[in-house]
């Protein structure tokens, strides 16, 4: 009988214990399938983590908003909308910031970080692009390079679905990063 | 008795009733009152640590594979291999269930393995969508999900990577919410029934003994980022401190099986050495001086109004759960261990007496009298019942009270010259009393 118990607890742990990465990789493959591509400009560096290997952080140009796009009433800590609009060069930019879902626009829930005096941090949810051990020192290097020698041009791919977004690439100088490092591996 | 002692015992029998000092009779009535002992232990303890280790090792191996991400593998088969640990495990654990339901080694090792899985599938899945976020929700989601382990497979490993995971998480969100990170007490005393169990079922055996560990480490380390920056007491680690070390020492002295060796009794040890450690920092007057507007930073709680109320709520608790503790040993008259517990209502008194304006030379007398009296006690208490080691930590604590005070500078060159000579006094007749006294034994 205790082990029938035991056996039957188990087995609902089992079902959790998938159900949870399967609703992770669900939500986001739909997003990836049905979202809108935006690109947001970014600066990557370098950074790593025990568990979920190398990555390069993102630093999004969108994350620091002027005050006066930002309805006054929200506070740091709080959940927000931030509003995206398409720029003449097919950037992603805050139009602005809410505690109300925009309707029938393209938005994001983000987090609001630090206020300052001129403008606010908020918490994009695109911070990290996950690459290959030896790949992602590479790519901040190669990003490096690139920024001296003409404008920053790295931008990561996001599709957004709901509020919800989920990185499909990232860019430097117009190619893959991965296909970028491949290439500079041949030469 | 312990069992080495059982062991020798047993040893000896043959010889001491070759030799007539005891009949077989004698012999048998003491073998069945020790009772057998299990030569499988030993073989038990070796089995479990190797297992344990190799599974631990092969756990993160898989973890660090993944954690180098191989972008040659497109995202459809990283978000299916996911899965693998995480089947790969629970396959194991189902399999444990089925076949070696009475084996608490395959049940410790299948269920740490399987805790070890579900954070490898996770982080993979983290890395493929290259989810947000810091470490502190992977880290939560991954603890949720291995908790009830725990309690299923009653293993203890997964309970220590639990309390480990929900320590790290508090430590890391508490600068940004140090509302949520109380959420770390409601978590880790999840593991309480689990803790009570071990020690219960296996008390001196090496997994209660490793829990404990990590229980002492992880509560103190939740006390120090959570309880100091949210309950609105400045310096409140002059109570919280002694406190905790009053709750590890007094739930370490209660016996929940024949006593054993030191080392398989953490609380006790560890609880002992943090009383003395605290007691003796709180003789100093830079720790009372926390608690006065001299030192500013101290002053400056991270949230305030009805947001400390969990922190004052969890101090609180802790806080009486020491005292009543403490009363109930010195209920049963339990002198040495009430004394050691009898530090966390001294902390509670001097901290109120100074924050209300008492002077701190005060607080300082108070602490300085209790050590003096904590370590006289344990050194008479020690030679009365002929126990070195007990007279031996007693002097070791008197004399590293007696030095710190020697180089004092707050105490006047005359007044410290006169109490040293007192002692120095006391010393010389305790020890001529206690030679005249073993003289007089010998003579008889």
């Amino acid at each position: 009988m205790k082990n029938k118990i035991i056996i039957s607890v188990f087995s609902c742990l089992v079902l959790l214990q998938i159900a949870t990465p399967l609703s992770m990789i669900m939500k986001r493959e739909s997003t990836l399938k049905e979202g809108t591509l935006f690109r947001f400009k970014t600066a990557p560096v370098d950074p790593f983590d025990a568990f979920r290997g190398r990555y390069v952080a993102l630093q999004i140009e969108e994350s620091r908003v002027s005050l006066n796009k930002v309805s006054p009433e929200l506070e740091h800590g709080q959940n927000a909308y931030a509003h995206i609009v398409v720029d003449k060069d097919g950037f992603a930019k805050i139009s602005q910031v809410t505690a109300l879902k925009p309707k029938g626009a393209p938005y994001l829930s983000v987090r609001i970080g630090y206020k300052g005096t001129k403008d606010m941090t908020i918490d994009f949810p695109i911070d990290r692009y996950y690459m290959e051990e030896n790949a992602a020192p590479r790519a901040e290097k190669l990003y490096r390079r690139h920024s001296r020698q003409d404008a920053k041009d790295a931008y990561v791919t996001v599709k957004i679905k709901d509020g919800f977004g989920v990185i499909e690439g990232l860019y430097v100088a117009g190619q893959k990063i991965e296909d970028l490092i491949k290439a500079q591996g041949k030469r | 008795m312990n069992k080495k002692s059982v062991e020798w015992l047993y040893q000896e029998l043959p010889d001491l009733i070759k030799k007539g000092v005891l009949t077989q009779e004698t012999a048998n009535n003491l073998k069945t009152h020790y009772g057998e002992i299990k030569p499988a232990d030993k073989k038990w303890f070796m089995f479990f640590l190797y297992g344990l280790a190799g599974t631990i090792l092969i756990g993160l191996g898989i973890i660090l594979l993944f954690a180098h991400n191989w972008d040659q593998l497109s995202r459809s088969t990283r978000a299916v291999l996911s899965f693998m640990p995480l089947l790969i495990g629970q396959a194991l654990v189902f399999w444990v269930l089925f076949k070696k339901p009475t084996s608490g080694i395959f049940k410790e090792c299948s269920a740490t393995f399987l805790s070890l899985m579900v954070g490898a599938s996770i982080a993979l899945v983290c890395q493929t969508y290259n989810i947000p976020g810091n470490a502190a929700s992977f880290t939560l989601t991954w603890m949720f999900l291995i908790v009830p382990l725990v309690y299923l497979m009653q293993a203890t490993i997964p309970a220590a990577i639990y309390c480990i995971g929900i320590t790290a998480w508090a430590m890391q969100i508490v600068w940004n919410d140090p509302l949520r990170s109380m959420l770390f007490w409601p978590l880790i005393a999840v593991i309480v029934p689990h803790f009570i169990w071990s020690l219960r079922q296996e008390k001196y055996i090496v997994r209660a003994t490793m829990l404990s560990f990590v229980m002492m480490i992880c509560v103190l380390l939740g006390a120090q980022w959570t309880l100091e920056k949210s309950n609105n007491w400045p310096s409140s680690w002059i109570i919280i401190g002694p406190c905790l070390f009053t709750l590890f020492y007094l739930v370490g002295s209660y016996k929940f099986k024949n006593s054993s060796t030191n080392w398989q009794r953490p609380l006790l040890r560890i609880g002992a050495l943090g009383i003395f450690i605290h007691a003796f920092f709180l003789t100093f007057r830079f720790s009372w001086d926390s608690i006065s507007s001299r030192y500013p930073y101290y002053y400056k709680p991270m949230m305030s109004g009805l947001k400390t109320l969990p922190g004052s709520i969890i101090s609180i608790l802790i806080v009486t759960t020491a005292i009543l503790l403490f009363y109930d040993f010195a209920k049963r008259r339990q002198l040495m261990k009430a004394m050691f517990g009898g530090l966390s209502v001294l902390a509670v008194i001097a901290y109120f007496l100074t924050a209300m304006g008492a002077p701190k030379a005060l607080a300082m007398f108070l602490f300085n009298a209790y050590l003096f009296i904590l370590s006289l006690t344990r050194i008479i208490l020690g030679a009365k019942s002929n126990r070195l080691d007990i007279v031996n930590t007693g002097m070791f604590m008197l004399a590293t009270l007696i030095l710190a005070r020697f180089f004092d500078s707050d105490i006047n060159f005359i007044l410290k010259g006169t109490v040293f000579i007192l002692i120095g006094i006391g010393f010389l007749l305790t020890n001529v009393m206690m030679l005249r006294k073993q003289g007089v034994k010998n003579e008889k």
